[in-house]
């Protein structure tokens, strides 16, 4: 069993672009979007982000997985929470003369509870700019780990600010992840030797606490003690004493300019639009209300 | 007579243990992502949540917000599951909270060192999860009922169980280890 990247070289037009102005990108994008609830300006983002999310050129056999983990969570805060709970709404949408669609009232047994439920245009509406609205968060960080390649993150990030020492934190993350899975997979297969069942992680929680303890125990254990080695080598190369430079840099384009002076100026327009003309609220076209 | 160390520090142990921790907490998140809590919005059983708070006890609040960060951005780029930062933020968090007693702690067996981080631990899933929980009102607009049942109550309950009972099983282990260290 390895252990591997979701990115592969695929010459697409975001891996052009410096992973540092993507992730400029990114962020500003979220801050933006967070803003509005108008299904209208959301659909800007959606066109965007799923502009974005193509130029990746990744396939869906490679983002299924990813995919499928985020429609789970949009059910279960669509349908459950804005549906039938109508959570999320509040504060948002109006609670007051909305229009029902369907409804039901009944009285549980045993407690007596009373449950009223009704469903209105104005909930199908919000839910619908929800949907909108988190598939264009996902689709612009979903598709990081499939087109940034790991060796630039440490770069990246000192490049975003930054301090050395945690940059470089993060390089020596990404690099031991193929060791790390290798000593858990070796500690797997020694224990595996003495009956140990992994497969069989079941039962009440103690038993599943002891089923997993030997294998947690001994791997971090053992990679605190390789870290005794690394630290003593990079001290004997007097680690830390002066400004360090990277094996792997970037370099800034004219491209990578105008993306992130775009990112800027999207979040500006958008604060702009939200606080100073009151554009953005939650709005529901009047066609669809009945008269 | 051994000089404490600063807290604060960030020497060359501190980037080593951070990229260590960072990197066994991915893959061992990755190797625990399949088990889906039912109900819970995006939040699976990860008994390796100890790992976080256990590197924060051992070395100070950096490495413990550095290895809960970094280790679900990696947990998650290795499982495919994109990159969340709020809910990383939040993971970081909880090793922080956790390495606020790092320098309190004398052989890391003994009863008092074992109740200091687990009083840590609590404080750290309460606000770690908390902040993450509560900043999907902020990202996919539910509401604060939603946030705390759906989000912030399965994954605070599962990470203190795991945390409560690991955490003090690696630090024992620790003990044993650090004397042969001579760090």
């Amino acid at each position: 069993m390895l252990v591997t990247w979701s990115y592969r070289v695929r010459n697409s037009l975001m891996e052009k672009i410096d992973p540092r102005a993507r992730w400029i990108f990114s962020l500003l994008f979220l801050f933006s979007i967070t803003l509005f609830w108008d299904l209208r300006i959301l659909l800007f983002f959606f066109v965007l982000a799923f502009s974005w999310y193509f130029s990746a050129r990744t396939t869906w056999r490679e983002t299924r997985r990813g995919w499928l983990f985020i429609l789970l969570i949009l059910f279960s805060m669509v349908v459950v929470n804005v549906i039938i709970t109508s959570g999320g709404t509040a504060g948002i949408v109006d609670q007051e003369g909305q229009h029902p669609i369907w409804g039901f009232i009944i009285t549980l047994p045993i407690t007596g509870w009373i449950i009223n439920f009704t469903l209105t245009i104005e909930r199908v509406w919000f839910a619908l700019a929800q949907i909108v609205r988190i598939l264009s968060i996902s689709a612009v960080f979903l598709i990081i780990p499939y087109s940034m390649d790991p060796r630039l993150y440490g770069f990246t990030f000192h490049g975003l600010g930054l301090p050395d020492r945690f940059a470089y934190s993060m390089d020596l993350a990404f690099r031991y992840v193929p060791t790390l899975a290798r000593d858990f997979i070796t500690t797997l297969d020694a224990q595996k030797a003495r009956g140990y069942e992994i497969e069989r992680v079941e039962g009440g929680l103690i038993r599943q606490i002891r089923r997993i303890a030997p294998l947690i125990v001994p791997v971090t254990m053992g990679s605190i003690l390789t870290g005794e080695d690394v630290i003593n080598a990079m001290d004997l190369r007097c680690f830390g004493l002066q400004k360090r430079t990277w094996v792997t840099i970037t370099t800034y384009h004219w491209y990578d300019y105008a993306l992130i002076i775009f990112s800027v100026l999207l979040l500006l327009g958008s604060l702009f639009l939200r606080y100073v003309l009151d554009i953005g609220s939650f709005w529901i076209p009047t066609w669809i209300l009945p008269s | 007579m051994e000089e404490k160390k600063s807290l604060w520090a960030f020497g060359t142990p501190e980037v080593v243990y951070s990229g260590i921790g960072a990197a066994l907490y991915g893959v061992l998140s990755w190797a625990t992502n399949l088990l889906q809590i039912p109900g819970a919005a995006n939040v699976s059983v990860r008994p390796a949540v100890a790992i976080p708070m256990f590197f924060g006890v051992a070395y100070g609040p950096w490495v413990g917000f550095i290895t809960g960060f970094l280790g679900t951005v990696i947990g998650d780029l290795i499982s495919g599951y994109g990159f969340w930062p709020w809910w990383a933020i939040g993971s970081g968090l909880m090793g922080f909270f956790t390495g606020l007693v790092a320098n309190q702690m004398t052989d890391y067996k003994s009863g008092s060192d074992i109740l200091k981080a687990e009083v840590m631990v609590i404080v750290g899933i309460v606000v770690g999860m908390g902040l993450a929980s509560l900043s999907e009102m902020w990202v996919s607009g539910v509401d604060m009922n939603t946030a705390i049942v759906f989000n912030f109550v399965p994954a605070a309950i599962t990470n203190l169980i795991w945390g409560l009972i690991l955490t003090p099983i690696l630090m024992v282990a620790y003990g044993a280890v650090k004397s042969r260290s001579g760090r």
